[in-house]
């Protein structure tokens, strides 16, 4: 009986993995953001939060705007599109805004979004939004990622000029590191996720990592 | 029937769940901590992170060519063509993916011994669902009512829970059905080689009528001497679950509704795993269909919505008959050993059950992340 039971188990877990390990691809992105953000820092040099400026894809913005009444067709105002821009934070709340921060390795939480509103140009949605941080920090490194752990959302940092400090002080040292392209990614796929089998954070792999070491 | 067999029945059935679920959950841990479909095997072959990487970056390129192909397509006719390649190849891709009912479809073919003919309708007719949903949303919500993205992606959430809650009643009431199997199996006495045949002799269904009146018999006949030989009643209509193993009662168990779940012939129950995998659109068809609609293409993203269902059906479809092909290896590999045999496929079965309610409870409570509609 024991030996059934174990070659039962075997056979099970065999089963299992036929069922399932054929299709071993994982989700793709199904929205496209191009993201310029801002670091904001108080005169006295600590960092009170994060200004976003997101573009979305020309397929998710026109989805996006699905359903929304303009005066003239093919023009949205910046009023016309605040519901949506209001939608969008709310929505984004879910998701932490898929901004996370930590002030020398200790993680730093938000207040809910001010100053959001939604513009759009050459077909396409930018949502500019600020994130002001709950207690302003004053850390020797700040590391901000930019990532949908799901993998939904694709976050692409801009070619030029993707983060901007403002008004840091001037010592503050700014390092930026984009996710690896498709094949290196499955690299680092097959590496961490398939050995690790820790696979929760798929999308981390393709986050955009900020950091400012400020002496 | 002993009065309390219903209950022990009901016990045990829970109790082997357990044990299952127990066996089954450092893999299904794994898999459910990203998605249930696209699972990753533990300890791979690091190859395998190459396929994914490629699949994965096929899959981007072939949607992100959509939009571009569909604004192109408004002047030129011809880009219709490529659009509809373009799908076609980003569907056969997609599918490999998590989602689009593989797992379920899969793992209901082996639970319920159903044939590789059938999981090829079946995976056929489930993607063929998911684009008419698709198709139905869009223009229903966009074209007649003007919905918002907003509400239309409610409307897919909401749309979304359900298919998640019929898979998960899916898979429990097949739990149900096979856990009986299983559990007859597991208290039969080892066969004896007569009874085995004395079992398989013929068996003159014609009078019982199972189909008229819903008793739930499940007969449960031990052919451990004959794995692999099929009951196909197709054509009387009969029921007979695939489970069968002669305990003392000789066969006839009150089950539930077994009858209404197991063994080849029953078309409705492969309507019921078609409605609960097909009514969950892909959102990657609606965010296609959306903005071929407002490029004023709407006819060209339906095409491509089924040309990309198409490409779903191919990927599923191959995935089911390596699952039913894979089963009946496994069949011909647990004949070869006396009498543990009827066990373990009885096992095998009652084990893709549980998966198949593993997964329809995954993604109903734990919204599998890479399973979720997510609304911006």
């Amino acid at each position: 009986m024991n030996v059934a039971m174990c070659r039962l188990l075997g056979l099970l877990l065999l089963a299992g993995s036929c069922a399932l390990g054929a299709g071993a691809a994982q989700a793709h992105p199904h929205v496209w953001i191009t993201a310029i953000s801002e670091l904001i820092y108080a005169p006295d040099g600590s960092i009170t939060g994060v200004r976003h400026a997101w573009t979305f894809d020309d397929m998710f913005s026109t989805y996006a705007l699905q359903g929304i009444e303009t005066k003239t067709k093919g023009v949205y105002s910046r009023e016309e599109l605040a519901p949506l821009a209001q939608t969008n934070v709310e929505s984004l709340k879910e998701f932490a805004f898929f901004t996370f921060a930590k002030a020398d390795g200790k993680k730093e939480k938000f207040q809910e979004p001010v100053d959001y509103f939604l513009e759009y140009k050459d077909a396409a949605l930018t949502l500019h939004f600020t994130l002001p941080l709950k207690t302003p920090v004053k850390p020797k490194e700040l590391a901000l990622e930019l990532f949908d752990p799901t993998y939904f959302v694709d976050f692409q940092l801009d070619d030029k000029n993707p983060i901007k400090l403002v008004g840091a002080p001037a010592a503050c040292q700014l390092k930026i590191q984009r996710p690896n392209d498709g094949t290196a990614s499955a690299q680092k796929l097959s590496e961490q996720n398939f050995l690790s089998g820790d696979n929760s954070n798929y999308g981390a792999m393709f986050a955009n990592k900020i950091t400012v070491d400020c002496p | 029937m002993r009065p309390t067999s219903g209950l022990a029945h009901a016990l045990t059935i829970g109790v082997a769940a357990a044990v299952v679920v127990l066996a089954l959950d450092s893999a299904v841990h794994v898999l459910m901590a990203q998605n249930p479909f696209g699972g990753p095997r533990p300890g791979a072959d690091p190859q395998v992170g190459g396929i994914v990487g490629w699949l994965l970056s096929k899959q981007s390129e072939f949607y992100r060519e959509m939009s571009s192909t569909i604004r192109a397509a408004k002047s030129d006719g011809s880009a219709v063509w490529t659009l509809l390649v373009i799908s076609f190849a980003y569907g056969i891709f997609h599918a490999a993916g998590p989602g689009h009912g593989k797992a379920v479809i899969s793992s209901y073919l082996v639970a319920n011994q159903e044939t590789a003919r059938r999981g090829i309708v079946l995976s056929f007719a489930s993607a063929l669902m998911q684009s008419l949903v698709a198709v139905a949303i869009v223009g229903i919500c966009a074209l007649l009512l003007n919905a918002t993205a907003r509400t239309m992606c409610g409307a897919e959430k909401v749309i979304e829970i359900v298919s998640y809650a019929l898979i998960a009643a899916f898979g429990a009431r097949l739990v149900w059905t096979k856990g009986g199997g299983f559990i007859r199996a597991l208290q039969a006495p080892q066969p004896l080689p007569s009874m085995a045949l004395a079992a398989a002799a013929p068996h003159d269904h014609a009078g019982h009528g199972h189909d008229s009146h819903h008793h739930g018999h499940s007969h449960a006949h031990a052919h451990v001497a004959h794995h692999g030989h099929e009951h196909r009643h197709d054509d009387h209509g009969h029921d007979h679950a695939q489970a069968h193993v002669h305990d003392e009662h000789c066969g006839h168990s009150h089950g539930p509704v077994p009858t209404e779940l197991a063994g080849p012939g029953g078309w409705r129950r492969g309507f019921g795993t078609i409605f609960a995998v097909g009514l969950r659109p892909c959102s990657g068809a609606i965010l296609v269909l959306v903005f071929a609609l407002a490029q004023g293409m709407f006819w060209a993203g339906i095409a491509a919505t089924f040309v990309m269902g198409l490409g779903t059906a191919i990927t599923v479809a191959t995935i089911a008959v390596i699952a039913v092909s894979a089963k009946g290896l496994a069949r011909r590999l647990s004949g070869a050993s006396e009498g543990g045999g009827a066990l373990i496929m009885r096992g095998l079965e009652f084990g893709a059950a549980g998966l198949v309610l593993l997964f329809g409870v995954g993604l109903l409570f734990g919204y599998i992340a890479a399973e979720r509609v997510t609304c911006l």
